[in-house]
């Protein structure tokens, strides 16, 4: 057996060494797309899954992976992420973004409630992307430890937002969103944001989070939170102490939220890009998603776990700084 | 064993050149690179090939073809999926069977081209690896089957019998695997090769 490079590629890998590539340093203001990840104990085994059902879409985002210690495990050899519904079924081939992540979209209606996450082995099938005959030659090194592992979560009510309107324009960071939205059964909210500056020549976009980490109370589904500008808009010159950057798995599930939303067709490393224009001193157009998430279950096996089923609908906002005298 | 059977089928065609007794024959020898394509997200490396071409005129400007093309075993670069790394190779032979017309001019050059079928011999391998504490793995499959195959060249009279020539060819293989896997694939062959032939 001849060895190539990936030979020395371990089977589990760290999320650090896996995503030093995707620190992104930028004048004044470093920002890493992922370096840790929060709530993951060092010890255990660990399940994390999330399905986000966004307002009127016809597919559900679907992301999952399992730690090992505090680090994320390669299913390899044909061990593969199942999410399946009562009457879909897909398996998450797409790579998230750290290793040891993946993703997929599954089709969802009105009539699902719930969806199951199961680790399977599939050697044909998760080889499908593969050009030569899967189905002739391959080599099957049997199912790994992790196959026959589950989760499951179940979607919350459909978030409908009800305030501000579409593309109200904000003039200074030291504004505050009125955000609204028809209560719903008391579970978890956070808003997370895709914002995309330009001053004319130079471009930013990134990606930021708002939960009850960054304002006491955001998760309260109480139908009503104020998001102060700041908490999106940064000085690049003042560093952006005040907001919360998307990252690790939040950062996947937004980049996939963007990616389905616009049919494929935005920059793969949108959250990630180098930023260049001043957020405050440019135009920004802010894609606020807020979230209604629902605890799911893990396997018994695990020893802990983030399961998530989520909602969220969208809402657009401007930010126009303001015009010197 | 497949290299006993080249020898022999290359003597065959040697021995076809000899029993032919007449004045216009020809024997093409080319060594070329190839570039492999499934149509699918392959990555081939480039390869190497050898084609022996016997040509019958029976016609000043035509000849009947028959030839022989052996390829390396063709690498595709290194992959890596959710599934570990893997790397697939083919290797292929052929038997060509066709028409070859060329137009000579005053000049000591000529211009020829190929068209024909082939009877093709396929063999595509793949390696796996999975990382570290799962075993990696090594599998192949061959087939055989159809296709055609033609080309362009020129050629340049050295004395009268000899000539050096220089030719592209587009070969495929058609449906490599049906019937034994539902994801059949036609096999494209590009090649650029120079060579000699001899007229005799």
């Amino acid at each position: 057996m001849v060895l190539f490079r990936a030979a020395s590629v371990p089977r589990v890998l760290t999320i650090t060494s896996a995503t030093i590539a995707a620190a992104v340093l930028l004048g004044g203001c470093e920002i890493q797309g992922s370096d840790n990840l929060p709530r993951v104990p060092d010890q255990g085994l660990v399940m994390y899954a999330e399905a986000n059902w966004h307002e009127a879409e016809d597919t559900a985002e679907v992301v999952a992976a399992v730690f090992d210690d505090g680090v994320a495990v390669n299913l390899v050899g044909g061990d593969v992420f199942e999410a399946r519904t009562a009457t879909e079924r897909v398996l998450l081939t797409k790579r998230g973004f750290f290793a040891g992540s993946y993703a997929e979209s599954l089709s969802v209606d009105n009539s699902i409630q719930d969806v199951f996450f199961n680790v399977v082995h599939e050697p044909i099938a998760a080889r499908e992307n593969r050009w030569y005959p899967v189905d002739l030659i391959g080599t099957d090194p049997g199912p790994g430890e992790l196959v026959g592992k589950s989760a499951s979560v179940s979607f919350p009510l459909a978030v409908t937002i009800t305030a501000p309107a579409t593309d109200t324009v904000y003039h200074s960071i030291n504004d505050v969103i009125g955000l609204s939205w028809i209560s719903g059964n008391g579970d978890d909210m956070r808003v997370l944001a895709a914002v995309n500056c330009t001053d004319g020549l130079a471009t930013s976009s990134y990606g930021v989070v708002i939960d009850k980490e960054v304002i006491a109370g955001m998760d309260v589904d109480d139908g009503d939170e104020g998001i102060p500008m700041n908490r999106i808009i940064y000085d690049l010159n003042q560093g952006s102490g005040t907001i919360e950057f998307v990252r690790d798995a939040t950062l996947m599930l937004l980049q996939e939220l963007l990616n389905q939303l616009s049919a494929g067709n935005i920059d793969p490393d949108f959250l990630l890009k180098q930023r260049e224009a001043n957020p405050i001193e440019s135009t920004c157009n802010i894609r606020m998603f807020l979230q209604r998430q629902l605890d799911g279950q893990f396997d018994t096996t695990f020893d802990a776990g983030t399961v998530i089923g989520s909602t969220s609908a969208e809402i657009t906002v401007q930010y126009l700084p303001p015009v010197p005298l | 064993m497949p290299f006993a059977r080249h020898l022999l089928i290359i003597a065959l065609v040697l021995c076809a050149a000899k029993i032919v007794e007449a004045d216009n024959k020809q024997l093409d020898v080319n060594f070329g690179w190839t570039n492999l394509d499934t149509g699918r997200n392959d990555n081939f490396k480039s390869g190497k090939a050898l084609a022996v071409h016997f040509d019958y005129f029976f016609k000043p400007w035509l000849a009947a073809d028959i030839g022989l093309y052996v390829s390396d075993k063709t690498l595709e670069e290194s992959q890596q999926d959710i599934v570990g790394a893997f790397r697939t190779s083919i290797q292929s032979q052929a038997i060509l069977l066709g028409v070859k017309p060329r137009y000579r001019f005053k000049s000591p050059y000529e211009v020829y081209g190929r068209l024909g079928l082939q009877y093709w011999r396929t063999e595509l391998e793949l390696e796996e690896d999975f990382g570290t504490g799962v075993p990696a793995g090594q599998d192949s499959a061959k087939d055989t089957g159809y296709g055609y195959y033609l080309s362009i060249g020129g050629a340049h009279y050295v004395t009268e019998n000899v000539m050096v020539q220089l030719e592209l060819r587009h070969m495929v293989q058609l449906d490599v695997f049906e019937g034994e896997s539902q994801f059949p694939f036609d096999l494209t062959i590009n090649s650029f090769g120079f060579g000699v032939g001899y007229r005799f």
